[in-house]
């Protein structure tokens, strides 16, 4: 056993936060914290080509598409570093998108969509959830009928959150009308910019958006459709293993300027840090932060082994994200009445960032897989239980 | 980073896992918390020939020199057994205490008896408050010319009745600060004075009130350095607090064990009791209780291995296995239902073993003030 960073690892972490320092403007910091995705405005796209033109955005990746060919741990390692500099590294393209292209994707493919992911030139949005199929995606109707050298699509997907700002549509489709279910489905690249897109916003209780995108007649090229037709569920859910990791250290930036407010914010003579129940709480923070970490490199370390991490990232997702929400309730508490006090307000503490993502955190146990559909996970694949 | 155990941690574990499964089934383990001693003699030397007293102990002193994973290694097995008799309370409370405290001349007159198995030790430190702090430490040892006479109450120590040697804490001094004045002595169990009396305790485990009138300890008894034991004890209470996390991986590892195959079979309502969503969660989360407070066990070993500081984890450490194990095992009792309440069922030692393991060298709320501290809060 051995719970530390290699020296090459520690070596690229350094030069990673010389780059932060350099290179995170205060402008691409805030365009970001207003915004929500990174590349969702000029100095967030600006920052993240010159990111990846270190092949950091995909470290792990071969490198004639781009990549470092390093490790999974150093893709996670980079990722965790960037959160705790306050800089959300969520990436469709890179991190979804593109693993499903590179184990699925014909050559053409590879050569027409990698290299543009790894230098962080073009950015996907995710398209699978419909009205109808929210944890049930074997229920997607989105059609799309075959004419030829191309599809015509038509039908409504709905919570697809950045589709406002990305370049392309990761979308889930019903090619074969007739199949039910999980047959049938295909995966495509659909540029978002197509005739026949409409994309309507959806504003969430954190007050950040996500969007309606409906579907009429819109047009797409055969070349685009992703490996093979009527394995789009199988690539889909492929690629949804891809997603479940969590650093949580965006939250754990957050638990650190509670701390700080705890130590600092005088009441009755004496500092909250002092109080015996907030110490107690504050302290299991800490712990469950740790032991986030811990379920967090261990998947890295399945994926360096050779190994595919099934139920441990489904564990890792339910802890980091209950988590998540333990830490901005906690805070909740400790600023007491001033918790709800939004940025700007007069009095408010912490500039409302306890408020914000007390909000943003209820989400995090949702999306993605919601904290039951992970729990079945565990229990069927990781002990074997007989379905429900 | 690497989460696998090496080879030769492997191997450790595989030969532990055979030999405890024939020497020690639960049938066994239910006749020792009846029985007077509390493990057979038999076990004892086959386990020493196997070397595990010696495994930590420097082969200077005729052990095997091992690291303290290894050691976290063979405490999870025997948590896994639910292993009786005084292993803990020679090898890891006695060993760690005298590898940390004693004198060259101490360390070669007892370690190689400790790592033979020859002689069983253990330690006293909690009194009538039943504190682990300084502030519970009051009972005062005397410098009387050449040696020093104790005289008071220890509590809750485990072994007793059969130890050999016990090391025990005692104020030499009054300075007003409670973490100064505390000094070590290894204690002749027959010492003149010393009063053994067994404590009836809910896992079967041997537990002791000690009542010292008037003993005497030669003055070259005294481990370290006079008035200086708090700094050394505070480093024992975590590695006894990680190594008591270790025995409860095993624990929670047996518990997974007895509750998936019955609820498996188990039906109810015409399908099996394990197919439920209910229970699905149930089973997820203890298994979430195991991986995580197994992972943190075992980097905190390891840090104590590798020499790095292992303070705030050794304290994150016991306060999450704490919760968690507890944890665990209740939601084992809603999979299995009514039958984990009886106690011919497996279960039951492990209920108990999860309560005892919680509450030895600090509970969660302890060790979190514990991280607090380290926060610098």
């Amino acid at each position: 056993m051995d719970f530390q960073f290699s020296p090459e690892i520690e070596q690229v972490l350094k030069e990673v936060r010389a780059f932060i320092k350099a290179e995170a403007t205060q402008e691409m910091l805030e365009e970001t914290y207003e915004l929500g995705p990174l590349y969702g405005g000029p100095e967030g796209r600006k920052f993240i080509q010159k990111f990846a033109a270190r092949g950091w955005l995909t470290p792990n990746w071969p490198r004639e598409y781009g990549g470092l060919e390093s490790s999974a741990m150093l893709s996670f390692a980079i990722k965790e570093e960037m959160y705790l500099a306050k800089i959300h590294m969520s990436f469709v393209a890179a991190a979804m998108a593109g693993p499903t292209i590179m184990h699925f994707g014909s050559e053409e493919m590879k050569k027409e969509w990698l290299p543009p992911i790894a230098r962080g030139e073009i950015e996907f949005a995710l398209g699978y959830t419909e009205p109808q199929a929210g944890s049930d995606l074997s229920a997607i109707r989105l059609r799309g009928d075959d004419k030829g050298d191309h599809f015509v699509l038509n039908g409504q997907k709905t919570f697809n959150t950045t589709t406002h700002v990305a370049d392309y549509h990761w979308l889930a489709v019903r090619t074969d009308p007739e199949s039910k279910r999980h047959k049938g489905l295909s995966m495509m690249i659909v540029d978002l910019k197509s005739p026949g897109i409409t994309i309507r916003p959806l504003i969430t209780l954190a007050g950040w958006r996500t969007n309606e995108v409906y579907y009429d007649d819109v047009v797409v090229p055969k070349k685009n459709l992703v490996g093979e037709a009527g394995k789009g569920f199988y690539y889909l859910m492929a690629a949804l293993d891809f997603e479940r990791m969590f650093p949580l250290a965006a939250y754990a930036t957050i638990f650190n300027d509670i701390v700080q407010y705890a130590k600092e914010t005088f009441v009755n003579g004496q500092p909250l840090s002092k109080n015996p129940l907030i110490r107690q709480k504050l302290a299991e923070m800490e712990i469950e932060i740790e032991v986030n970490k811990l379920l967090y490199y261990n998947l890295a370390y399945m994926i360096d082994k050779g190994q595919i991490p099934n139920y441990q990232a489904s564990m890792q997702k339910v802890f980091a994200t209950e988590v998540a929400q333990r830490i901005m309730n906690t805070g909740m508490e400790i600023l007491g009445l001033f918790g709800q006090l939004k940025k700007g307000s007069k009095r408010a503490a912490l500039a409302g960032k306890i408020e914000r993502h007390y909000r943003s955190s209820v989400v995090e146990t949702i999306y993605a897989g919601t904290s039951e559909i992970q729990r079945n996970i565990i229990a069927l694949r990781g002990l074997g239980l007989p379905a429900s | 980073m690497d989460y696998d155990l090496s080879e030769e941690q492997k191997l450790i574990k595989d030969t532990a896992h055979k030999f405890l499964a024939k020497a020690c089934p639960s049938e066994y383990v239910r006749e020792m918390a009846e029985d007077k001693k509390g493990f057979t003699q038999e076990i004892w030397d086959e386990m020493a020939d196997m070397g595990w007293m010696s495994l930590l102990i420097p082969e200077e002193y005729g052990g095997f020199g091992g690291k303290f994973l290894d050691l976290a290694v063979l405490l999870s097995e025997m948590g896994y057994y639910r292993l009786p008799g005084p292993f803990f309370s020679t090898a890891v409370l006695g060993g760690l205490t005298l590898m940390q405290a004693a004198n060259d001349a101490q360390k070669a007159e007892f370690l190689p008896d400790l790592a033979s198995g020859k002689r069983i030790f253990t330690l006293a430190w909690t009194e009538t408050d039943g504190l682990y702090t300084p502030e519970g430490l009051k009972m005062p040892a005397r410098q009387r010319g050449d040696e020093y006479v104790l005289s008071g109450t220890k509590l809750f120590v485990p072994d007793a009745h059969v130890a050999d040697l016990i090391i025990c804490v005692a104020r030499t001094e009054e300075t007003g600060n409670p973490a100064e004045g505390l000094s070590l002595f290894l204690v002749d169990a027959t010492a003149a004075g010393l009063s053994v009396n067994e404590l009836d305790t809910m896992a079967g485990d041997k537990q002791h009130e000690l009542i010292f009138n008037q003993v005497v300890v030669p003055g070259d008894r005294l481990m370290g350095r006079q008035g200086n034991a708090w700094q050394i004890m505070k480093k024992i209470l975590l590695m006894a607090a990680v190594a008591k996390c270790a025995e409860m991986i095993g624990g929670g590892e047996r518990v997974m064990e007895l509750v998936l195959p019955w609820i498996k079979e188990r039906v109810q309502f015409g399908r099996p009791v394990g197919s439920f969503q209910a229970v699905h969660h149930h089973c997820a989360n203890m298994l979430t209780y195991l991986d995580t407070f197994k992972y943190l066990t075992y980097q905190t070993a390891w840090r104590i291995s590798e020499g790095l500081a292992f303070e705030k984890d050794a304290a994150m450490c016991k306060a999450w296995a704490s919760d968690s194990y507890r944890k665990l095992v209740a939601l084992g009792h809603q999979a299995i239902g009514g039958i984990g309440f009886m106690e011919e069922h497996d279960l039951q030692l492990y209920f108990k073993h999860a309560k005892t393991s919680e509450l030895m060298f600090g509970d969660a709320d302890f060790h979190r003030e514990l991280v607090a501290c380290e926060m610098g809060l």
